[in-house]
């Protein structure tokens, strides 16, 4: 390994990508290749794919490969650019082609792509190097199909949770999703929310003022999909039904957790009688089971402000590191976070992540291993 | 302590499930009659003031499990008028935080009618309940 000196890290947002859907193939019933052929993989981006992106169509302008196609879609240059540019302990893979898969139409082709993209980030990624881990797409239109696949490709040491976007038809914490929190308890995996999908198909609309004009608009509403999706997990009692089970939302911004949990803690007080099952503070749940990623950092003048937020947010148990490459808003390891404490950085670049994932520290492995 | 006995009422006016509101020293306190037990709270809210023996007395909804409840408590309970924050009347606990939010309490006792024991030339007859008066008894103030 040609881990670089430095602070060692976990990165828990990196976006592997494809250049063709035809790297699917080997991994997809072959029922579905004509379709792909003529009409492609059919998978909307976020508010139905009318909203721009930033950066160079979306990324680091520097993170595209020689041959000029997709950024992400070569292994080499995300080792070169990421892996071996900063002392990586574990990468996590959150992928991005597929991640729209719950708000097509057929479940059953949704499922079947959610399968073939897992696989392929096994094969193609994961097994290539042993600092990357990944998370399974799965698709919502039919939860038992999903939890079929929690167990199937959990079953690899590789995978680390099991991935959904924020945009949604409904709610994270009701009843419908039951057989997906019973396979992740199964297989002792949590459940990872990336930002995406709001407004997208069938998913719920992205703010609740409707469709916003621009893309910096629609980064906004990031976070009111992130709030919705918290309480439903809260009032419907998920953490009570399943209490082992660990969420993480990434990329959804984290300066805003404390204030709404003040309100939720308030609201709680006045309204407890009417989801009597939630019986301690909202927060609680939260600071039990819910982690947030850092990418991308908000950046107050002087960023020293954001220490107030990490005391406020327990950032010390509830923050984790990500860089989200190879995406223009990319987050720099370095000197995206305001200076704080030795103790407070190590748990949110690195221990944070590693309880979370399940993950055990390599330096002691690899001193085992020389 | 040195405490004020304040008279609120007979025993046979003040039937169960009722309240009566008095003011001590400028502090109201609301006494309680819970299925014949006399319990008394101050009258405000220890999270913003609200006279909170002016608010609706109610059972509460209890749960062992999600999606599960039932009445339960019933005309154990104060709501607060204003937030709906929950107390239990017997303890002054609040039902989310029954450890660290309370409200105060003070001790009621059920006494024999003043005249009886200040007229003994008064034929003496059995004392009955109904006939003795509720008393709050309420600290005096140290300034």
């Amino acid at each position: 390994m040609t881990a670089k000196q430095g602070e060692l890290f976990i990165d828990c947002d990196i976006h592997q990508r494809i250049k063709s859907p035809k790297q699917f193939y080997p991994y997809l019933p072959r029922v579905y290749r004509e379709d792909i052929d003529q009409f492609g993989l059919r998978l909307t981006t976020t508010g139905g794919g009318g909203y721009l992106n930033g950066g160079a169509g979306g990324y680091r302008a520097d993170s595209y490969p020689d041959d000029g196609t997709i950024a992400g879609s070569e292994f080499s240059l995300l080792k070169e650019q990421l892996l071996d540019s900063y002392n990586i302990e574990y990468g996590i893979l959150g992928g991005q082609d597929v991640s729209p898969v719950s708000t097509l139409p057929d479940g059953d082709y949704a499922a079947a792509v959610a399968a073939a993209y897992n696989d392929w980030m096994i094969e193609e990624w994961i097994e290539r190097d042993d600092r990357l881990k990944g998370l399974a797409v799965i698709a919502l239109q039919n939860p038992k199909k999903a939890a079929e696949e929690i167990r199937r490709s959990g079953k690899h040491p590789g995978i680390v949770g099991v991935l959904v976007q924020n945009g949604a038809r409904f709610p994270y914490g009701q009843r419908y999703y039951d057989p997906i929190f019973e396979a992740c308890a199964e297989m002792n995996l949590p459940f990872a929310i990336h930002i995406g999908g709001e407004g997208s198909g069938s998913n719920g609309q992205p703010t609740p003022a409707g469709y916003p004009s621009y893309y910096i608009e629609i980064r906004q509403a990031r976070a009111m999909g992130c709030q919705a999706h918290i309480t439903s997990m809260i009032f419907e009692g998920l953490f009570d039904r399943y209490p082992d089970l660990q969420v993480v939302f990434i990329e959804g911004g984290y300066i805003w957790l404390p204030t709404f949990l003040w309100r939720l803690d308030a609201d709680w007080k006045a309204l407890r009688n009417q989801t009597p099952w939630v019986q301690k503070p909202p927060s609680e749940y939260v600071f039990d089971h819910i982690r947030f990623t850092t990418q991308p950092m908000e950046q107050p003048e002087p960023q020293r402000r954001l220490l107030s937020v990490f005391e406020w947010g327990r950032a010390d148990k509830t923050l984790m590191f990500a860089t989200d490459y190879p995406h223009w808003d990319f987050d720099s390891p370095e000197l995206s976070l305001p200076a704080m404490p030795d103790e407070l950085r190590k748990r949110v670049m690195l221990e944070n992540a590693r309880e979370f994932f399940k993950l055990p520290a390599r330096q002691l492995a690899e001193a085992v291993a020389d | 302590m040195e405490t004020k006995h304040v008279v609120v009422a007979r025993v046979r006016d003040f039937p169960a499930n009722t309240r009566r509101l008095v003011e001590v020293d400028g502090q109201e306190i609301g006494v309680f009659n819970v299925k014949g037990e006399y319990y008394a709270l101050r009258s405000s809210c220890p999270h913003q003031g609200a006279p909170l023996c002016r608010g609706r007395v109610l059972g509460t909804n209890i749960s062992t499990k999600p999606y599960q409840m039932e009445y339960a408590h019933e005309g154990e309970i104060i709501k607060c008028p204003w937030h709906g924050w929950e107390f239990e009347i017997s303890s002054g606990r609040s039902i989310f935080n029954p450890h660290k939010v309370r409200v105060r309490t003070y001790d009621v006792t059920v006494e024999p009618p003043e005249d009886e024991e200040e007229d003994p030339s008064i034929p003496m007859y059995p004392v009955t309940i109904e006939a003795g008066q509720v008393v709050v008894h309420v600290p005096v103030q140290q300034h």
